[in-house]
Parts: C-alpha cells; sequence; structure tokens
C-alpha cells in the first residue's frame, strides 16, 4: 500500500514540477520528488542505494533552492492554485496515464531481479553488492563517468570565466 | 582559450565519439554523446560574443533535450524488452523514439530548425566541427538501430531533402546556407539508411570531405555572406576559380565526387522499386542546385567591379592553414572515378 502511495506521490510531484509554477514552487515539487523517489527503491529493498541518493539529492536541491528562492523572488509568486499551471497539470497527469497504459503489464521479467529475491543465497543486501560491482566489473564505467564529471566542471569554469564577462547571461 | 582547456575539451570530443562508437550498450552510447555535448560547449561560446553565447544555449538546450529523450527511449526499451543491446532493438515504440531523438541531435527535418540557428552564431571553424564531428556519434548509431519499418526513416529523408532545398534558398548567409545543405545531404543518408547502411556511410564520409572544403574556403575568403563573396575573386584567385567546383560537387553534379553518393542511392532506390522517391529525392537535388549555383555565380562567375586598390589583396600572403583545404579540394573534385573501391572498401 505504501508503495502504492509514493508511486502517486511521485508522479503527481514529477507533474507539479513540470507544470511551470513560480520557481521556488517548483523546487519544493522536486524536492518531494526526490524525496519520494529514493522511498520506492526503499520499497524494493535498495535501502543503501536510496541513502546514497538522497543524500545527493539533498545536496543538489539545497544549492537549487537557495538559487531559486535567492534569484527568483517574485512578489506574487504562482502557485498551483492559478489558472494556467493547474491546466498543464491536468494535462501532464493525464498524459502519463494514457502513456502508461501503453506499458501497462508488458514488462519483461525475465533478466530483472529484485534486490531482495535472492536473499537467502547472498551474504550482503543486493545493493550494496551493486556497489562492489561497480568498483569491479564496473570499473571502466566508473571512470569514464568520473572523467566526464572533470570535464563539466572545466566547462562551466571555461564557460563563466571571468575577464569582465561574466556568467553566460551577463554578455 | 587556455591550451591546456583547450586540449581537455578536444580529448573529450574525440572520447566522446570514441564511447559511443565503441559501445554495444545504450546507456554507454548516451554517455558518449553527453560528453560530445559538454565538450563542444565551451568551443562554441569562445569568444564570449552575445550571437556565440546565444548559438550555445540553444545548441545546449536541443541537445539535451535530444538526450533526454534517448534515455528515456532506451530505458523504455529495457522495461519492454529487457536488455540494452544496441542491435537488438525489437519493439518499434522505442525503436521510433529513438530514431526521433538521433534525428533531433544531427538536425533532421522536421527538428532541424535549430541547426541553421546555431550555425550562424559559430565561427566556421567551430561550425566545421559542429557539422562534420558532431554529427558522426549519433550517425553510427542510426545505422546500428534496426527498424521495424523503414517508412520512417523515408519520411524522414524526403522532409529533410525538400526542406533543406527549399528553405536555403531564401538565405544570404553562408553559415545558414551550408546549414541547409547539410539538412539536405542528412535526408540524403537517411532515405538510403535502412537499405544499405554502407552506402549512408560513404555519403556521409563525402559529405564530410565537400564540407569540409566549402567551409575551409569560406574561412580563407573570411567571408561569411553572399556581399563579401563577391569580392573573393580579387583575395584569393586560385581558391575562387575552384570554388565553384566544390560547390558544384556538393550539389552533386556527374564528373565530380558529389556525384558519385546521388548516383549509387538512386540506383540503390530504384533497385528497391522504390522509384517514385527516387524521383523525388532527384528533384528535390534541383532545389539545393539553385543555391549552389546562385553562390557560385556571385563568387566566381561575375567579377563584380571594384576601385583600383580593392583589386590586389591577392598580394598579401595568407597565414591560414591552407594544406587541408588542398586536400579536401582535391578530393571534393576528383574522386568520381575511384567509386568502385570506396564502395567495396566500405561494403562488409
Amino acid at each position: 500500500m505504501s508503495c502504492i502511495c509514493f508511486y502517486l506521490v511521485l508522479v503527481v510531484g514529477l507533474a507539479a514540477v513540470a507544470s511551470n509554477p513560480s520557481p521556488y514552487y517548483a523546487a519544493l515539487g522536486l524536492v518531494m520528488v526526490a524525496g519520494v523517489g529514493c522511498g520506492v527503491l526503499v520499497n524494493y529493498g535498495g535501502s543503501f542505494l536510496s541513502l546514497v541518493l538522497f543524500l545527493i539529492y539533498l545536496g543538489g536541491m539545497l544549492v537549487v533552492f537557495a538559487y531559486s528562492a535567492a534569484l527568483a523572488a517574485e512578489p506574487y509568486p504562482e502557485s498551483w492554485g492559478s489558472g494556467p499551471v493547474m491546466m498543464y497539470m491536468v494535462f501532464y497527469v493525464l498524459g502519463v496515464v494514457m502513456v502508461s497504459g501503453m506499458f501497462w503489464g508488458e514488462w519483461y521479467m525475465v533478466f530483472w531481479v529484485p534486490a531482495d529475491e535472492m536473499g537467502e543465497f547472498s551474504m550482503a543486501r543486493g545493493d550494496v553488492e551493486g556497489v562492489a560491482l561497480m568498483y569491479s566489473f564496473g570499473g571502466g564505467m566508473l571512470l569514464v563517468g568520473g572523467w566526464v564529471l572533470l570535464l563539466t566542471l572545466f566547462v562551466v569554469l571555461e564557460l563563466v570565466r571571468g575577464l569582465g564577462r561574466g556568467a553566460l547571461r551577463a554578455v | 582559450m587556455s591550451p591546456f582547456i583547450l586540449s581537455i575539451l578536444l580529448l573529450g570530443l574525440g572520447l566522446g565519439t570514441t564511447i559511443t562508437f565503441a559501445s554495444s550498450h545504450w546507456l554507454l552510447a548516451w554517455m558518449g554523446l553527453e560528453n560530445n555535448t559538454l565538450a563542444i560547449i565551451p568551443l562554441m561560446a569562445q569568444h564570449h560574443h552575445p550571437r556565440a553565447a546565444e548559438a550555445t544555449t540553444k545548441y545546449f538546450l536541443t541537445q539535451a533535450t535530444a538526450a533526454a529523450m534517448l534515455l528515456f527511449a532506451t530505458t523504455s526499451n529495457a522495461w519492454l524488452s529487457g536488455q540494452w543491446h544496441i542491435l537488438q532493438m525489437n519493439h518499434p515504440l522505442p525503436t521510433t523514439l529513438i530514431t526521433l531523438a538521433l534525428a533531433l541531435k544531427i538536425g533532421l527535418a522536421p527538428m532541424h530548425a535549430w541547426l541553421p540557428e546555431v550555425l550562424q552564431g559559430l565561427n566556421l571553424t567551430t561550425g566545421l566541427i559542429l557539422s562534420t564531428w558532431q554529427k558522426l556519434a549519433p550517425f553510427a548509431l542510426l545505422l546500428q538501430v534496426q527498424q521495424t519499418n523503414p517508412a520512417l526513416t523515408i519520411m524522414l529523408g524526403i522532409t529533410s531533402m525538400l526542406i533543406g532545398g527549399w528553405a536555403g534558398l531564401n538565405q544570404t548567409q553562408l553559415r545558414k546556407i551550408l546549414a541547409y545543405s547539410s539538412i539536405a545531404h542528412l535526408g540524403w543518408m537517411l532515405i538510403v539508411i535502412q537499405f544499405s547502411p554502407s552506402l549512408a556511410l560513404l555519403t556521409l564520409l563525402l559529405y564530410f570531405i565537400m564540407t569540409s572544403s566549402a567551409f575551409l574556403s569560406f574561412k580563407l575568403n573570411n567571408t561569411t555572406n553572399i556581399n563579401s563573396l563577391a569580392t573573393s575573386w580579387a583575395k584569393m584567385p586560385t581558391l575562387t576559380s575552384l570554388a565553384p567546383l566544390i560547390l558544384l560537387s556538393l550539389a552533386g553534379l556527374p564528373p565530380l565526387t558529389g556525384f558519385m553518393p546521388k548516383w549509387l542511392i538512386i540506383q540503390e532506390l530504384t533497385k528497391q522499386g522504390l522509384a517514385p522517391t527516387a524521383t523525388l529525392a532527384a528533384l528535390s537535388a534541383l532545389l539545393s542546385l539553385y543555391f549552389y549555383l546562385r553562390l557560385a555565380y556571385a563568387m566566381t562567375l561575375t567579377i563584380s567591379p571594384n576601385n583600383l586598390t580593392g583589386t590586389t589583396p591577392w598580394r598579401l600572403p595568407s597565414n591560414q592553414l591552407t594544406l587541408p583545404l588542398a586536400a579536401s579540394v582535391t578530393a571534393t573534385n576528383f574522386l568520381l572515378p575511384l567509386s568502385p573501391p570506396i564502395l567495396s572498401l566500405l561494403t562488409p
């Protein structure tokens, strides 16, 4: 039951973010969605994974929330009560319902094993073993991922490099 | 830009394309595409000009949308079929979504609108990278996706050819014309991609050679619109006399290299029993021919009057690198007799 609630909040929350309210309401929705998304992961037995994800989300959310609350403060913010935002929200929820009809019941279960399925056969939980796998078999992917993050740092630094020009939008 | 940063970015560009080439897994292919996009962004915004910043933003938004769409399509593929392998796509929904996402990435016709805008904001060298190297990785993925039905790629191809020809007619800016020429050429590749992938690859490689000649010769002439093209006879007489050949090769006229892909594609389409499609393709090439001819006319076929001191800039030596241009112009003009070996080289 709690799983259904999590899913409901996840979908409605995503529609709430996408329906274009004022930035800090959107950030609020994003915080909610992030938390609930981690809850969904816990339901499937990925408790460690969801903890890691939650910490990362929390760090990102702090920045996003501070940024949008500080830079996009409006005297009359639009929340989900106002007309166009509500319209988008209804539209998106309907769209999600319609599209999910296409995927309903069709999922391919042969290769997918929930993390708790093999409980009797393994020493550690599935997601903890996944971390070990990430460092052994997935080492190459990890290396590439780390390199891309480093590259992103250089890209951002190069884009916002000073010389009296400031960031992208200040040119 | 500091040479260290530049080398890191160029390495990132190379690494992204290599990762996408080497992967058989959709997630890794997506990582390569993202890497590619990220690495070119500072190169595009290099001069911090408002136009360049605008073009960079447009490029970033488009590519991010396409990458998100690709990721969504691949995860739904994993959901529906249980695997991430690129060559084993069998469900029509993710296949179509992936094709559309990749079409957005390389700028095919219904999703082409960003390409002329972005290219117009860049300098010619970055524009050359954008219209050659950046197309490689998405195109390699497009080659590997097996469509359930060739109708989608044929539609994308025909729309791209027609729109690439039609919309280019009205332009006076060289970079926009080159962007529309790129759209039209990608249409030629897409139309044949399901029937003969090696032919699509051949078209891509020859398009790279031809468009490099065009970009590099415009760069050497330092021109970005038709007006300034008119004085190029005084700047670079030899290159100016070769330029119509480059442009007509892009248009695909017979004794030049550009005829080879069009010839082979129309032959392949006729063999597949698609004579009306082949006819439409051949006719749409006429639209492109018109604007290439107009460029050639403004550049070489008329010598526009100039004051006496303006007629001798050719005496000033240029310090730009001309060897790549010489090689690509040679290849642009004289590769047609080599079509059988090139074709057999690319046929698996």
